[in-house]
């Protein structure tokens, strides 16, 4: 066994068994979501139609991408060239040889080829890497620039392989071993002569330059080589490169051997990372783009599996976390998991069971901050249906009791709330708030008229209001006007407050009561941020 | 007339037909309403943070700024927040610096100009009245009007209309010729605010609404906010015998004679009546 075998043998079982383990994911993970909801209408066959042909356009356009043109340009240029490198080149053995008769890899137009798809994939990785740093830079991890430096290596590595392949001696000597036994001495001078000027062979000897001996080179190649060899200069972009190594350096063989090794052992390294991370995207996506068929909405029917491929087929391209609608939350409160990409990550390690304490604690928060606006969904260029993930995670962390700020308060009463806060400086905690229920003069005027708590609504709906809210609107005022602040932050009063202002527009003597209640839940959401260790 | 249009983050998934007949509705009066990639408003965040909540709606209004427009958004908790923030940045100075800061890191300038209207008050403010443009009018239809709590109070922040005795709403529910009927609770809160919160509580406020709105011997209950919208029409689904609610963009537009499938009449629904 050699190194390509083994090597081959080694990133295939890694792609097989990975690729199988991720698609075992998409079963446990979809049926971890829980049921999908049968409210969503299903489609009629002329639907089912229509979403084979968005699904295919999608797919085969990269039409999700067209919102950004440097992107798709490149993407596409990427596609049409690695993919055919892939199949013709990668794997000339079981498709080139066996489908074309008289393949060699050294014969025009596979040679030419090879250049173009090489050229056109370098040209696309180039445009999607200038993307990636000009606009996505902030939002890119570990596994971004690997895949991107990893197909650069590939295609690099395999143009610097070719040029040292052309220039050197060596190749050129076990070639003419095999197939030029009986030559005369002066045959095999003209013979290098020649391959020295037309194809770039570089021989450490002086090989001379006279026209009638180019001449009989050039019949022996005729004879002997051109069968298998096309010019050396349709590899145009190989060939030009030979130009960068100086002629006093005669580094070809050492070169060819040494890029064989990277460009096969980086080829090898890809195919056994396919099932890391977004390596697999395109596994992943291509299938989810197919089973979404074109749809930007979150009105189709999912199903349990469709979810977990889903979750899975993220790209990691940024285009939901650049148009989230609550990215300006996510400014100010810095929580990564308010933004769409990151907390489809952090839900998938939820689903696992592997999201430590605090990650779960940003899930739950970014997970209610969402606002359902469906923004993420219409621009994710992989056709994940966000919307139906974000609706349906965020209910089954409720129903896990985890319902955000307003369940971990609900967990506890006002007293022990009390108990707790009691020792605390609440005044420095709410840095950030407008200050008023620490400041005297907003309950100067106060005279305990009880108008606030006579028109809340709140309280009027409730049959039992010391029971069902701890305090009435005016008790908390009272409250706070004596500093007491810790009694009245884990009151249900400040957390079922509705927010509708009548207390505020009602009161006769101007207290803020209900911005005062806005400003508890605010100062109640960043002591759990603290206790929870999220700033 | 032209303004950014905000239609807030619940119209796309939750309420499309709302925004499609405000569009509508906007498209048949002249008005012009010019769509950029707004942010969420930060009234939901609210809870949460105030200056996340400040941020998100300032960034909204520097956005409209740009533009040379006034906002209009048809969500009564859009507008209120977005009024509010800019009342809070006023009274307070180290969060307007704060502000500032953010707003200058995305290349925005603090919003001073802006004006903020709600759907109603562009209606309202149309130079040709809105009754003019009414061909089927609604004869004998009666509405009972929701008012919605965070464009009425506080007044001295939103200026939306009297906060103790409105007219705006009947005057344009006149307008399309149907009758406006006096209620107890209009300038009560649907308790979609708790919903998520304190359900049991956000079911009694909606429950109580509803019962006092077909008390009143009205047809329907008219809103003008997508959350307003979103918690009353939850319950007519939930029981079909509560008093149907119906967004007003609907209601004008049927009036105006838009076609009564684009501004969301389905059949079987109270206003098909009217349909002819």
């Amino acid at each position: 066994m050699d190194f390509f075998s083994i090597g081959l043998v080694l990133a295939c079982a890694s792609a097989a068994l990975g690729a199988l383990w991720r698609m075992r994911g998409w079963f446990k993970r979809g049926v971890a979501m829980g049921r999908p909801g049968q409210d969503r209408p299903r489609p009629g066959v002329l639907g089912i139609l229509g979403m084979l042909v968005g699904g295919l356009a999608d797919l085969v356009l990269l039409r999700r991408t067209m919102r950004s043109p440097l992107r798709w340009t490149g993407h596409t240029l990427l596609i049409l060239g690695f993919g055919p490198l892939i199949v013709l080149h990668a794997m000339d053995g079981v498709v080139t040889r066996p489908f074309f008769a008289g393949y060699e890899p050294t014969l025009d137009p596979w040679q030419f080829l090879r250049n173009l798809f090489g050229l056109l994939s370098v040209l696309g990785l180039t445009l999607l890497f200038l993307n990636r740093c000009m606009t996505l830079k902030k939002f890119s991890k570990l596994q971004d620039w690997t895949l991107i430096a990893v197909v650069f290596g590939i295609l690099i590595s395999g143009f610097l392989l070719e040029s040292f392949k052309i220039m050197s001696a060596g190749d050129f000597k076990r070639m003419v071993d095999d197939y030029f036994v009986e030559a005369e001495s002066e045959e095999l001078i003209s013979l290098k002569a020649y391959w020295a000027r037309e194809n770039g062979v570089r021989f450490r000897q002086f090989l001379p330059t006279a026209p009638e001996l180019l001449e009989l080179g050039a019949e022996l190649h005729e004879d002997r080589c051109a069968g298998c060899h096309s010019p050396t200069s349709s590899a145009f972009v190989s060939r030009s490169m030979t130009s960068l190594v100086p002629a006093s350096l005669y580094i070809a063989d050492q070169g060819r051997d040494l890029f064989w090794y990277v460009h096969v052992g980086l080829a090898f390294l890809g195919l056994a990372l396919l099932p890391w991370g977004k390596f697999f995207h395109p596994v992943a996506t291509g299938i989810n783009l197919l089973t979404r068929g074109g749809t930007r909405t979150a009105d189709t029917p999912t199903h349990t599996l469709a979810r977990g491929l889903g979750l899975d087929a993220c790209t990691r391209c940024g285009q939901c976390s650049l148009h989230c609608s609550v990215a300006p939350a996510h400014r100010v409160l810095g929580n990564p998991d308010i933004l769409p990409m990151d907390k489809l990550a952090d839900l998938r390690c939820h689903l696992d069971d592997r999201l430590s304490p605090g990650r779960s604690a940003a899930l739950v928060e970014g997970s209610h901050i969402c606002t359902e606006c469906l923004r993420c969904t219409q621009v994710c260029s992989a056709g994940i249906d966000l919307q139906d993930l974000w609706m349906a995670s965020k209910k089954s962390l409720t129903e896990a009791g985890r319902a955000g700020v307003d369940g971990e308060i609900r967990k506890r009463t006002a007293g022990e709330w009390a108990r707790e806060l009691a020792s605390r400086d609440l005044g420095r905690v709410g840095g950030t708030g407008a200050g008023l229920a620490d400041r005297a003069e907003s309950f100067w005027g106060c005279v305990q008229c009880t108008t606030c708590t006579g028109v809340c609504p709140v309280v009027a709906v409730s049959e039992d209001p010391s029971r069902d809210l701890d305090l009435a609107p005016q008790q908390i005022m009272n409250l706070l006007r004596m500093g007491l602040k810790a009694q009245t932050l884990g009151a249900r009063m400040v957390w079922s407050c509705t927010t509708c202002y009548k207390c505020q527009e009602h009161c006769p003597q101007g207290v803020p009561v209900a911005d005062i209640l806005y400003e508890l839940r605010q100062l109640g959401a960043e002591i759990l941020r603290k206790k929870e260790g999220r700033s | 007339m032209k303004y950014a249009y905000f239609p807030g983050c619940k119209i796309a998934h939750h309420l499309p037909i709302h925004g499609r007949s405000v569009e509508a509705v906007c498209a048949r009066l002249d008005v012009e309403l010019v769509k950029t990639e707004f942010s969420c408003c930060g009234y939901p965040v609210r809870h949460e943070s105030r200056d996340a909540s400040v941020y998100s709606a300032l960034r909204n209004l520097a956005l409209a700024e740009n533009l040379g427009l006034d906002l209009m958004t048809p969500c009564k908790c859009c507008f209120g927040n977005l009024q509010q923030a800019r009342y809070q940045a006023g009274q307070d100075e180290k969060l307007k610096h704060r502000m500032k800061d953010l707003l200058h890191e995305e290349g925005l300038e603090f919003p001073e100009k802006v004006r903020v209207r709600h759907f109603l008050q562009i209606l309202d403010d149309l130079p040709g009245s809105v009754a003019s443009a009414v061909i089927r009018p609604l004869k004998g239809l009666k509405i009972a009007c929701h008012y919605g709590c965070h464009a009425l109070r506080p007044e001295n922040i939103t200026h939306f209309d009297d906060p103790l005795a409105p007219t705006i709403f009947e005057r344009l529910v006149a307008a399309t010729g149907a009758t406006p009927l006096p209620w107890d609770l209009r300038l009560e809160c649907c308790g979609y605010p708790l919903r998520g919160r304190d359900e049991n509580i956000a079911d009694l406020l909606v429950a109580k609404k509803m019962a006092g709105a077909s008390s009143s011997g009205a047809d329907l209950l008219a809103t003008a906010c997508t959350y307003c919208q979103l918690q009353f029409g939850g319950e007519n689904q939930k029981r079909s015998q509560t008093i149907p609610a119906v967004l007003f963009s609907t209601i004008l537009g049927l009036a105006l004679g838009l076609n009564p499938e684009e501004v969301g009449i389905k059949p079987g629904d109270v206003l098909t009546r009217f349909v002819v």
